[in-house]
């Protein structure tokens, strides 16, 4: 790749929040006093229950709705009004539905949507198009319809329409949720490749393996910040899986009730590797 | 359900037809508009007929798909042929049955309706089918370009028509599903008497209201976090060319026009 | 038998431009009182061959017979009105055919169409309520004030209202959060086993309803590629990848214990907490037989 805005700076925060909060109403706040930071090239994950303010969260980062109160500055410059247009050109969002987001009527003119508003010269955007469609795999769908397409390659095309506006952060608002196993394991694949080449992402799920895959873990509860911990930590601590509403992956629930039934063992990575550990002889009964 | 999906949809053949700027095909239907109401005698309908039907094949579309998109007004035709048949009381009789005739004017004015409408509705679909939904919104807005000093805005026009065009195939196929959901809830129209059927519509309009307030919101958000800023400048990918092939193109349906107007 | 298809096909009458799964060939059975997985990748069919099931669709081909009344292709169907009310089909994000002020008020609309009283049908609604683990208070509420877990099974017991023989439901779990998901599928097995009602299932999540359904029929392009118990499938779980599906993690980690140890005929061990009793006790027996 030869993009330069997205080069692997670990350490400088790309993202920090001060004190920030949101809500029509002082008295009810739906997120208060949130403060938190994420350097460059870091794949996040945000947890909660369903309405403790998550995809609130998010759309505060690029003003989809305006925080009322606090400090939030993204890749060096302070969100206000002047900023936010620099702003979302260094975000780009994919959302839940695959439908709703799809804003040309076909994946060519949905891609060209955001690469139009950017006043990108004609070769610009001809290279982005076919850089982008090829590696997310869909240039053979360019002139398909959405209704054509199926869920997961509806959001391969919201991802390649975002990675062709080369935003150094992607946010991925709960974007696996409808989508089917098949297609939630390819997405998982790409965001792997998209931390390989420097991406920082943060990501809104429930979804073990994708939570597992992620560097953090931000946990919200009742709008404000319960815990920022790594992933082993999170399938660790029952009591706040439980408050978050999670289920650890089914190797840690395996290894936890083994545990609970006095059989020492580590996490296994795979099936042969729990056998291997449980029986290392090699008796047959 | 066919019907609604050939709306704003394309069938990418690459034919000479497609590679036409929008704008001289938006013009080139216009004028055939005028050509229809020009054609006033079986000769003109003729030319045009074989004239119509060369310009369609020449897209490397198959006829049938011209054919399926007047499908759905085939009633209306049949109608308007009719009213035309029994109303108009000129020429000769041809039948009388009673006191009721049928004159060969009658019959004439109501193929001529016919005949006109199918050329109207089969023709014009030819637009949307050499023409993917974005070309043809900026091949419209091209031609409305013009308007701008009068304080009208073709590009929020065109765009207002663009997701309009994008989403009306979502929305009923949504409204399908509804339409199941409350059927399988003992709520199917046909099977309900009329006092009924009322209080069954509301079961289904806010379901789909409700649903196409969300997907707005939806929608706004993805194209705000993509930069999206009303009036704001863009850059256009397929640029608007108008070549020769666009010219000839016109210029042919001018033609047609004298050539129907004399005969 | 709640549901049996004999060589149904079915054919969009439309399908030229667009994507739709016709079904063929289907011969399946569903026995009363059972907790039926139907699984198969993204357009294999599977929502197609759930409106078959109340008449929403009609066989093009074959013969479809729920419960007492036979829909056959070509002939005139019965009366579906009393069939709807014994089979209730729940589709995906059924949330969204909600539309009335008050949750009671959805909850009594299925019953009221299908012409009980109004006194039976809030007496159903509360009974359904119930059943699906929410609040009666909430009965009073605007639907759309509702969480989005809470919504789904208000909506479904929209449906569970009209006191169904059958239930049949499209992607219940879809979008919600994994407890959300477990309390949910836990709630449809109690109507199962409780009130002895016939539950259908499509999941592409098939862990979930792994440990608990008793039956499962797989679909690949409109086809039947296998239906048979829990126990069978867990047998040859190399049947989920040809049709498309990753075997889930629990399939996995039963398998290779049963293979392990020969446990092959057994009931398979589908959950972490029955595996990990199942291999204490491989553990206790192979230090016992050590020790003999």
């Amino acid at each position: 790749m030869k993009e330069t805005n997205i080069v692997n700076e670990t350490g400088d925060a790309v993202i920090s929040l001060e004190g920030v909060a949101f809500g029509y109403d002082p008295e009810h706040p739906i997120l208060h006093n949130i403060t938190l930071s994420v350097p460059r090239g870091q794949w996040v994950s945000i947890v909660g229950p369903n309405g403790c303010g998550k995809s609130t969260l998010v759309k505060l980062l690029n003003a989809l709705l305006p925080k009322s109160a606090g400090e939030i500055v993204v890749c060096g410059q302070p969100l206000e009004e002047e900023t936010i247009g620099s702003i979302r050109g260094s975000i780009g969002m994919v959302f839940q539905n695959p439908d709703n987001q799809f804003v040309g009527a076909t994946v060519e003119e949905d891609i060209l949507f955001g690469l139009e508003g950017l006043c990108l010269s004609y070769d610009e955007m001809d290279e982005r198009l076919k850089l982008y469609t090829e590696k997310l795999g869909i240039s053979h769908l360019l002139s398909k319809h959405p209704g054509e397409l199926s869920g997961g390659q509806k959001q391969r095309v919201a991802i390649a329409s975002i990675l062709a506006m080369k935003p150094g952060i992607v946010i991925f608002d709960e974007a696996s949720s409808m989508l089917d196993e098949g297609s939630r394991n390819e997405l998982l694949v790409i965001l792997q490749g998209m931390r390989d080449e420097g991406y920082t992402i943060l990501m809104i799920t429930h979804d073990a393996d994708e939570i597992l895959a992620s560097d953090r873990v931000l946990a919200l509860h009742g709008g404000s910040l319960a815990a920022d911990l790594t992933p082993e930590e999170l399938f660790r601590d029952q009591e706040l899986l439980a408050r978050c509403h999670l289920r650890e992956p089914y190797p840690w629930q395996l290894a936890r009730e083994l545990q609970r039934l006095g059989i020492r063992t580590d996490v296994p990575a795979s099936e042969k590797e729990l056998i291997d550990t449980l029986w290392p002889y090699n008796y047959s009964k | 359900m066919n019907e609604r999906l050939l709306l704003g949809r394309s069938i990418e053949t690459g034919s000479w037809v497609h590679k036409l700027d929008a704008r001289s095909k938006i013009t080139g239907m216009l004028l055939y508009l005028a050509i229809i109401l020009l054609s006033h005698s079986w000769a003109a309908m003729g030319l045009l007929a074989v004239f119509s039907v060369a310009v369609m094949l020449s897209t490397r579309i198959p006829l049938k798909y011209f054919i399926k998109s007047a499908k759905p007004l085939r009633f209306l035709m049949l109608f308007i042929f009719i009213v035309q048949m029994l109303s108009v009381k000129e020429g000769e009789a041809w039948l009388t049955l009673g006191s009721f005739s049928l004159y060969e004017g009658g019959l004439r004015l109501g193929a001529f309706s016919v005949i006109r409408m199918l050329f109207l509705v089969t023709f014009t679909s030819l637009l949307t089918f050499t023409t993917t939904p974005g070309k043809l919104n900026q091949g419209l807005e091209g031609i409305l370009s013009p308007f701008k000093k009068l304080g009208l805005k073709p590009d929020r026009l065109t765009m207002m028509i663009g997701l309009a065009l994008r989403f009306i195939p979502t929305i009923l196929d949504e409204s399908q599903i509804i339409l199941k959901a409350q059927a399988s809830r003992g709520a199917d129209l046909k099977e309900l008497p009329l006092k009924e059927k009322g209080r069954m519509l509301v079961s289904l309009l806010v379901p789909v209201i409700t649903s196409a307030f969300r997907r707005a919101q939806d929608l706004v958000y993805s194209m705000e976090a993509r930069g999206f800023r009303m009036d704001a400048p863009r850059t256009r990918y397929h640029r608007l060319r108008w070549g020769t092939a666009d010219t000839l193109f016109v210029v042919m349906f001018i033609i047609m026009g004298v050539a129907v107007a004399v005969l | 038998m709640a549901i049996q298809l004999q060589q149904v096909s079915y054919t969009y009458a439309d399908r030229s431009l667009w994507r739709q799964t016709a079904l063929h060939d289907i011969n399946l059975s569903i026995a009363q009182g059972s907790m039926v997985g139907i699984a198969g990748a993204t357009g294999s069919g599977k929502s197609t061959l759930l409106q078959l099931f109340n008449g929403i669709l009609k066989p093009s081909q074959g013969t479809v017979q729920v419960l007492d009344v036979t829909i056959q292709a070509g002939e005139k169907a019965p009366r579906l009105l009393p069939l709807r009310r014994r089979v209730g089909l729940v589709f995906q994000f059924p949330e969204q055919q909600m539309f009335e002020e008050t949750v009671e008020k959805d909850l009594i609309f299925g019953p009221l169409n299908f012409g009980m009283s109004p006194e039976e049908a809030k007496a159903r609604a509360r009974q359904a309520m119930t059943d699906m683990g929410l609040d009666l208070e909430l009965l009073e509420r605007n639907p759309f004030r509702l969480s989005g877990g809470q919504m789904r099974k208000a909506a479904i017991a929209s449906v569970l209202a009209m006191d169904p023989e059958i239930i049949v439901l499209d992607e219940p779990t879809a979008t919600l959060d994994p407890l959300s998901r477990a309390e949910l599928i836990g709630l449809l097995e109690r109507l199962c086993r409780e009130q002895g009602r016939t539950i259908i299932i499509v999941t592409h999540r098939m862990d979930e309803l792994l440990p608990y359904a008793d039956h499962w029929a797989l679909l690949k392009e409109g086809g039947l590629m296998f239906q048979g118990s829990g126990l069978a499938l867990a047998q040859d779980p190399d049947i989920l990848e040809r049709c498309g599906l990753s075997v889930p993690q629990s399939l996995r980690y039963w398998h290779a214990v049963a293979r392990r140890f020969g446990l092959e005929g057994e009931q398979p061990c589908l959950t972490a907490d029955s595996l990990a009793e199942r291999i204490a006790l491989l553990q206790a027996e192979g230090m016992r037989d050590s020790h003999e």
